[in-house]
């Protein structure tokens, strides 16, 4: 019998949102439901992303990052400290316009408070967790990305202001941690458009997952804001900085730009986890199991098995509800194919 | 009863369009019809060649009607005509039919417009003139090399960043729909090469230029007038509204999409929310009594064959019909003279049919007509277009964009939801063509949603002409 964890599945983050969410979500940034009403069609949609998923067989599930507007709001529209100036939306997808005017207030070493921290996101969790019995993952946008976002009028160091989004997340983390959430992600979805800057996203990194217990993936793709890449490129930039990163796992896409980058793990040695796009998340297309096994057997030529994740190329927000479910369905069986050559070629 | 007055600006200027108004009220007080369920809108339409009468009347739903008068055609005649035309318009629709009810998307007038662009030669064969005689001014847009110059340079500016990132591709598309006679074209490729031999990075070894148009024959005179850039040039035949089709290999390359009097050109359908009702509005292209007998007397067809002799025209183009109908045309020029008759002679019916359900509402393969809702809610009554055609060209066209490429566009825009309350923006008739003005707004709602922010800016290349320059980017 093979390890039943040989090539897990998981999804990146988020999860379809169908149009009728993404219509009640704008009717309350437009002020028309109220946030009570928004947040129970949250807890709704969330409960049949798990199921979704679970039927689906994905081994890892996520809470879809359906409570989000988007991957950078949802942060730090509850940061104290940074200032939004109109919170209405005409979408609710829009970004906020975000500034900061003078440093984020700090929380106290090692704040147990939940109030101090301000996100809650632990409270995201336990109400997931609760739902399924299968092992959760959790991920937030991390503090390179978010500082992206926020016009900076109060760092003449624009890293301290990274700096300082990562401690807060850190005691997020930490909360996350407290809750039982053992698979932690951090996402970078901008950090491909600033590859000069990758050490000061790394030592970021390190300052979020600092002291907290649990599996750290880092979670780096070209951007995938309504179904397109931000930028083009190659990971080449991400190392060797991101051997520095504390992190067991990195989560690369692969399936849309194709597995030319692979030849990177080889090369710079990544001795970790790395969680393997092979769904491309930009197209409708829905992919045969046959072509998601062949890119899962192209990897293990330099990642083994044991060290493999199977995940979308990123999260499936953009996809109709029925592709979401026939990608994973697709992704799930091609690993399930794989598996089973292993387990027959670990026979003979 | 409304009555809808929306050619504001007219009506400060003329005398002859206010002294209009009186008649035409006094004749609709004095009609049988009920008054409580009428109402009357008053146009200015521009377009001296267009598909309307005077003064038509339409059903709005089973029980409601519209008096449309054009006050431009009004504003000479006497008012004792004016009542007769509004009488008439509510009595009579007789008429020889060319087709079924329709939304406007989906009318014979679209096969003209398809036809024209097919025969083009014959057309202006017949005419004497070429096709951009016939455009407003006269000629295509867009052939400003100072305007180029400083587009090629911004796209230096982002190939430079891009390839200090390595992420500058191999291959440096740029596309062009609606290519015209390949003026613009030529002056585009030429001050590229020369900004590029003072820039020296070499970028013209890279570039690929691709012209796309909907009509072979204008492409083969574009294709003419760029010669001299031999291979780095390539014309395809584009279908405008299905974009991705021919260039789908194109997805997230292309860094300039220049697209040029296209959209005005295709097929749209019009919507109205009336007295908060939403309704379509449905066509039928007719010929009058006295026009379809004169066209029938004078290329020997009966009235009754008249109908299958235009699908057949339309359907096999002109060159073909005189071959195959030798009796009635002795050369493709009779043919083509048939073809302009009837086109001249064509009028619309209108009629509005409640729409039930926005989203049971196809708007183009990818949207439906919940896209329409923040503009149609906004405030108050609207007639608009939902300008389908340009919306699956544009949302055709929006991913073949590099992240970091954008779409210029010149073409007759509306930039505003409002601007539908005060003036006429088609349909008219451009030649054998229809032109119809593009929803702007809607364009730039849907491009918001898919992530590209839009900006108007009046067309820099002729001052005080009614061209817009539309650009999308992507935001964030």
């Amino acid at each position: 019998m093979a390890d039943p964890m040989l090539l897990p599945t998981t999804v990146v983050g988020s999860y379809s949102v169908p149009e009728w969410l993404e219509r009640l979500k704008t009717e309350y940034y437009q002020r028309r439901i109220s946030a009570q009403h928004l947040a129970e069609i949250h807890e709704v949609a969330i409960k049949a992303a798990v199921k979704d998923q679970e039927l689906a067989g994905i081994d890892i599930v996520s809470d879809g990052e359906l409570r989000r507007d988007n991957d950078v709001d949802y942060f730090l529209a509850r940061i104290p400290g940074v200032h939004i100036p109109q919170r209405a939306k005409t979408d609710y997808f829009d970004y906020y316009d975000a500034e900061v005017t003078r440093p984020l207030p700090e929380l106290p070493e090692r704040s147990e408070a939940p109030e101090r921290s301000g996100l809650r996101l632990a409270d995201d969790f336990r109400f997931t967790r609760q739902l399924t019995d299968r092992p959760v993952k959790f991920s937030f946008t991390g503090p390179f990305s978010l500082s992206r976002r926020i016009r900076d009028h109060a760092y003449p160091d624009p890293g301290d202001l990274v700096r300082a989004l990562a401690r807060r997340l850190n005691a997020e983390a930490r909360e996350l941690a407290a809750a039982g959430a053992d698979l932690l992600q951090i996402d970078e979805p901008f950090l491909a458009g600033y590859p000069e800057q990758v050490e000061l996203a790394v030592e970021a990194v390190n300052i979020v997952t600092d002291g907290v217990a649990a599996t750290w993936a880092l979670h780096v793709c070209y951007g995938n804001r309504y179904a397109r890449p931000s930028w083009e490129g190659h990971y080449d930039f991400l190392f060797p900085a991101v051997q520095a990163a504390r992190v067991d796992q990195i989560v690369l896409e692969f399936a849309r730009k194709g597995l030319d980058d692979l030849r990177l793990i080889r090369q710079h040695e990544w001795d970790r986890w790395l969680g393997l796009g092979v769904i491309d998340v930009k197209t409708a297309e829905i992919e045969s199991a046959e072509l998601v096994a062949s890119r899962i057997r192209r990897a293990l030529e330099y990642v083994p098995a044991d060290r493999l994740m199977i995940n979308p190329d990123c999260g499936l927000r953009h996809l109709a509800p029925e592709v979401a479910r026939q990608k994973l369905r697709a992704m799930v069986a091609a690993a399930a194919a794989v598996r089973a050559e292993l387990e027959g070629g670990n026979k003979t | 009863m409304d009555v809808d007055l929306r050619p504001v600006k007219k009506l400060r200027e003329s005398a002859a369009v206010r002294s209009a108004l009186g008649p035409i009220i006094e004749a609709v007080c004095t009609s049988p019809a009920d008054l409580s369920r009428l109402r009357v809108v008053c146009d200015w339409i521009q377009y001296r060649s267009n598909f309307r009468d005077a003064v038509v009347s339409r059903p709005i739903g089973a029980a409601d009607v519209e008096i449309a008068v054009d006050l431009r055609r009004c504003g000479d005649s006497a008012p004792d005509d004016l009542a007769a035309g509004v009488k008439h318009a509510l009595s009579d629709q007789s008429g020889l039919a060319l087709e079924p009810w329709a939304r406007g998307r989906d009318s014979c007038i679209w096969r003209f417009n398809a036809l024209y662009w097919q025969a083009l030669s014959a057309w202006e064969q017949a005419t004497g003139r070429e096709y951009e005689q016939s455009l407003p001014g006269g000629e295509s847009d867009a052939r400003n090399t100072e305007a180029a110059g400083e587009l090629i340079l911004e796209l230096f500016r982002l190939w430079d960043d891009l390839d200090a990132r390595r992420a500058l591709p191999g291959e440096l598309y740029v596309l062009e729909l609606g290519v015209g006679n390949g003026n613009q074209a030529r002056t585009w490729l030429d001050e590229f090469v020369r900004l590029d031999q003072r820039h020296g990075r070499d970028y013209y070894r890279r570039l690929r230029y691709l012209m796309g148009d909907y009509s072979a024959h204008v492409l083969e005179r574009a294709r003419q007038a760029v010669a001299h850039h031999g291979e780095r040039v390539s014309a395809l035949v584009v279908e405008a509204t299905r974009p991705a089709v021919t260039l789908g290999f194109l997805a997230g390359k292309a860094f300039l999409v220049y697209i040029s009097n296209v959209y005005d050109n295709l097929p749209t359908d019009e919507v109205a929310l009336i007295h908060g009702h939403t309704y379509q509005v449905e066509i039928q292209a007719f010929l009058g009594e006295q026009d379809a007998d004169d066209i029938a007397g004078r290329f020997g067809a009966s009235r009754a064959g008249l109908v299958p002799l235009i699908d057949r025209l339309l359907r096999i183009g002109p060159e073909l019909l005189a071959e195959s109908a030798p009796h009635q045309f002795a050369d493709v020029g009779q043919a083509v003279s048939f073809w302009q008759a009837v086109w001249d002679a064509l009028r619309l019916r209108e009629r509005y049919t409640p729409l039930e359900g926005l989203d049971s509402y196809p708007v183009s393969p990818s949207l439906t007509g919940e896209i329409l809702r923040p503009l149609l809610e906004t405030e108050g009554d609207v007639r608009m277009h939902v300008s389908n055609g340009a919306l699956a060209s544009f949302t055709g066209t929006l991913p073949l964009l590099h992240p970091f490429g954008r779409v210029q566009c010149h073409d007759l825009f509306l930039t505003g939801r409002q601007q539908y309350r005060t003036g006429f923006y088609g349909p008219g008739k451009y030649d054998g063509s229809v032109v119809n003005w593009v929803n702007g707004p809607l364009l730039q709602l849907v491009a918001s949603r898919r992530g590209f922010g839009v900006e108007f800016t009046p067309f820099r290349q002729r001052p005080g002409s009614n061209i817009t320059t539309l650009t999308a980017q992507a935001r964030d």
